[in-house]
């Protein structure tokens, strides 16, 4: 066991004093995130152009509903002129603008029906869609403000109640009514509600600890191609301690990297409580385990550098793609049949349940226990498919 | 009559159809230079691989201190050892960190590793140098270390590889030097080299390999001996004279 841990200590050596390998392997998993999330964090809230032509310029209610629609939250508010808006949308360059006819205000103002009108290309696009239903509900909002003012008007009229007072008076009444509303609406969110780090970050050290494989792949042919491998077994150094040696390697350095991007979720995202932190580094233990595993078979195996990585790179792949990183494997398809065959998606499973659906280690024994399987019997099978030369030991 | 150390009894390896190793036997004494010398393909290295237990032999054994490299292949290893051909070095660690690492291995503790491995380092001229990383030193740098690392733990046995091939004359003589001081110190050596030169100032004895069996196993006068004055011949004559002038792969 104490050369094992010679072995072990050695290697983890090696990957500390190799600043390039040291800072690639702990910014990867960084960079990975960062894209990931600013690829998806950001569809989880609306974000749209209202794009508006304003033929009715200078008008009073026209500039109101322009400046309305400035202040909904993520609506940017694009002026442009009609003759700008039908040539984008004639090129599809746009697919809906809205239009504010000439005369709007003053129809408004009289009393006559005023029209807004939406231009668009086929459906107009989902984006389009939903800046018309915002747009409509601003026009909505700011006709029932105006027919109310009408009618206090009408009301009051030869009161000697001002113009200005009465417009005063009902303009705080709508912002009373629009901060307390006599009818709310509620949202029930069915199952967890996730939030994109969550969704994203179990996936992410799937596939980050999956890289593991090709480490581990690559560690016995670079002995072998050093010479070192030989020489090594001609000391005291079992075949054994050997593997057990660059296992152990193999695991530590995969924990290390594993603890400094949770470190950082923890710190960035406020993510983990104690708990849930320690039960997440020893579901990554476990995978590491299995992974390193299958690294050193697949070293065992391969006569050179380039064939281990490619075979490595070939399994991390599929893995991958089966372990649900990116995206859910509908439950009883052919693809979540397939997907058992691999050991990522117990590992996502795993760090799914404790990470989002803040569950514990009880709750993740079958995967905990597959892993282990896995990380058990592959060393074995390493250790006997592995040869020092062609017909040695 | 000596102590026979080493006893290879009719060693027989096959990869596929080729018989790498056909029916060798031959004996070292303690404290004997034993020269392994043959061309490319003759069966040296497959031999060494065998005595070292790398290679399980298909048939025959091998006694080295009265250990099996059969039925006791640890017990050998720990009384062993090897000095590759190749630089089988960690070029990205020290000099000392490669021979600690190494005794380590061979069951030293930390600081007799540290103390051994600054000891070799001397020997070898290379103290101080000692912390430099080895990917800076130059080819016979690197070769006093890789036979350096061979001695930590203090072998009973050494298997040196052509331990010279491809260094300065300097680093050359330095290394003589060691195994000469070596051979005085009691220690065991089987040497293969392609310098017949070499082998015939540094080995007690030699044996000569061709296509898998020795032709010819003696010491170098005796050998040089049987083709001419012992004076006026060397011990390449002898060499290309059983092995043949047809180039090997």
């Amino acid at each position: 066991m104490a050369r094992a841990l010679t072995v072990a200590l050695r290697e983890v050596r090696a990957f500390l004093k190799d600043r390039a390998d040291l800072a690639f392997s702990l910014l990867l998993p960084i960079a990975i995130f960062a894209i990931s999330y600013g690829a998806f964090g950001g569809q989880m809230e609306f974000r749209g152009t209202a794009h508006v032509v304003n033929e009715d310029e200078g008008g009073k209610y026209s500039t109101l509903l322009v400046e309305a629609l400035r202040d909904v939250d993520n609506l940017n508010v694009d002026e442009l002129s009609a003759e700008d808006a039908n040539r984008k949308l004639d090129r599809s360059d746009l697919l809906m603008v809205l239009f504010i006819p000439e005369g709007f205000s003053a129809q408004l103002a009289s009393g006559e029906q005023a029209q807004l009108i939406f231009k668009r290309r086929g459906n107009g696009g989902e984006d389009g869609q939903i800046v018309a239903s915002i747009v409509s509900g601003v026009a909505g909002e700011m006709a029932a403000q105006f027919q109310v003012l009408s009618q206090v008007e009408n009301a009051l009229a030869g009161t000697g109640i001002s113009q200005h007072r009465i417009e005063v008076t009902v303009e705080e009444w709508m912002e009373e009514e629009r901060q307390n509303p006599v009818v709310t609406v509620r949202e029930d969110i069915v199952g967890v509600e996730r939030d994109p780090v969550d969704e994203f970050l179990p996936g992410i050290v799937t596939m980050f600890i999956l890289f593991a494989i090709t480490i581990s792949a690559r560690m016995l042919v670079e002995e072998r191609k050093k010479g070192t491998l030989e020489r090594l077994l001609t000391t005291r150094l079992t075949a054994g301690e050997l593997f057990l040696g660059k296992f152990l390697a193999n695991v530590g350095r995969g924990l290390i990297q594993t603890l400094i991007l949770f470190l950082l979720a923890y710190a960035v995202f406020q993510m983990f409580t104690p708990l849930s932190f320690v039960e997440t580094l020893v579901v990554a233990f476990f995978f590491t385990a299995a992974v390193s595993a299958i690294g050193l078979i697949i070293g065992s195996l391969a006569s050179s550098e380039d064939q281990a990585t490619w075979i490595a790179v070939f399994f991390t792949m599929v893995m991958v793609m089966l372990g649900g990183t990116f995206f859910d494997i509908t439950e009883g398809s052919v693809f979540y049949t397939v997907s058992k065959m691999s050991v990522s998606t117990y590992a996502n499973d795993a760090l799914k349940t404790i990470m989002v659906d803040k569950g514990g280690l009880a709750d993740v024994g079958l995967e905990l226990g597959v892993l282990a399987g896995v990380a058990v019997v592959g060393l074995f099978l390493a250790r006997s498919l592995f040869k020092v030369v062609p017909g040695g030991r | 009559m000596p102590d026979e150390f080493l006893i290879a009894e009719d060693l027989h390896k096959s990869f596929n159809e080729h018989k790498a190793v056909n029916g060798v036997s031959f004996t070292i004494h303690r404290g004997e230079i034993f020269g392994l010398l043959g061309p490319n393909g003759a069966g040296k290295t497959t031999t060494i691989r065998i005595l070292s237990t790398v290679l399980e032999p298909d048939s025959g054994d091998v006694s080295i201190g009265g250990h099996s490299v059969r039925r006791e292949p640890e017990a050998v290893r720990s009384i062993i050892g090897v000095c590759p051909q190749e630089l089988a070095l960690y070029p990205e660690f020290s000099a000392v960190d490669n021979l600690v690492f190494f005794g380590r291995l061979v069951g030293l503790t930390g600081k007799d590793a540290h103390s051994q491995a600054m000891a070799h380092l001397e020997l070898m001229g290379l103290r101080e140098r000692a912390r430099g990383k080895v990917d800076k030193f130059s080819g016979g740098m690197k070769r006093r270390v890789n036979l350096a690392i061979a001695l930590m733990g203090h072998p009973q046995l050494l298997f040196l590889d052509e331990p010279t091939v491809g260094i300065d004359p300097q680093s050359r003589n330095k290394i003589y030097e060691t195994i000469q001081g070596l051979r005085h110190g009691g220690m065991t050596i089987l040497y293969t080299t392609h310098y017949m030169e070499e082998a015939d100032h540094l080995c007690d004895r030699v044996a000569i390999m061709d296509g898998g069996v020795i032709v010819a196993m003696d010491a170098p006068r005796a050998l040089k001996s049987q083709i001419g004055p012992p004076d006026q011949v060397s011990l390449e004559d002898v060499f290309l004279k059983l092995t043949g002038r047809s180039l090997r792969d």
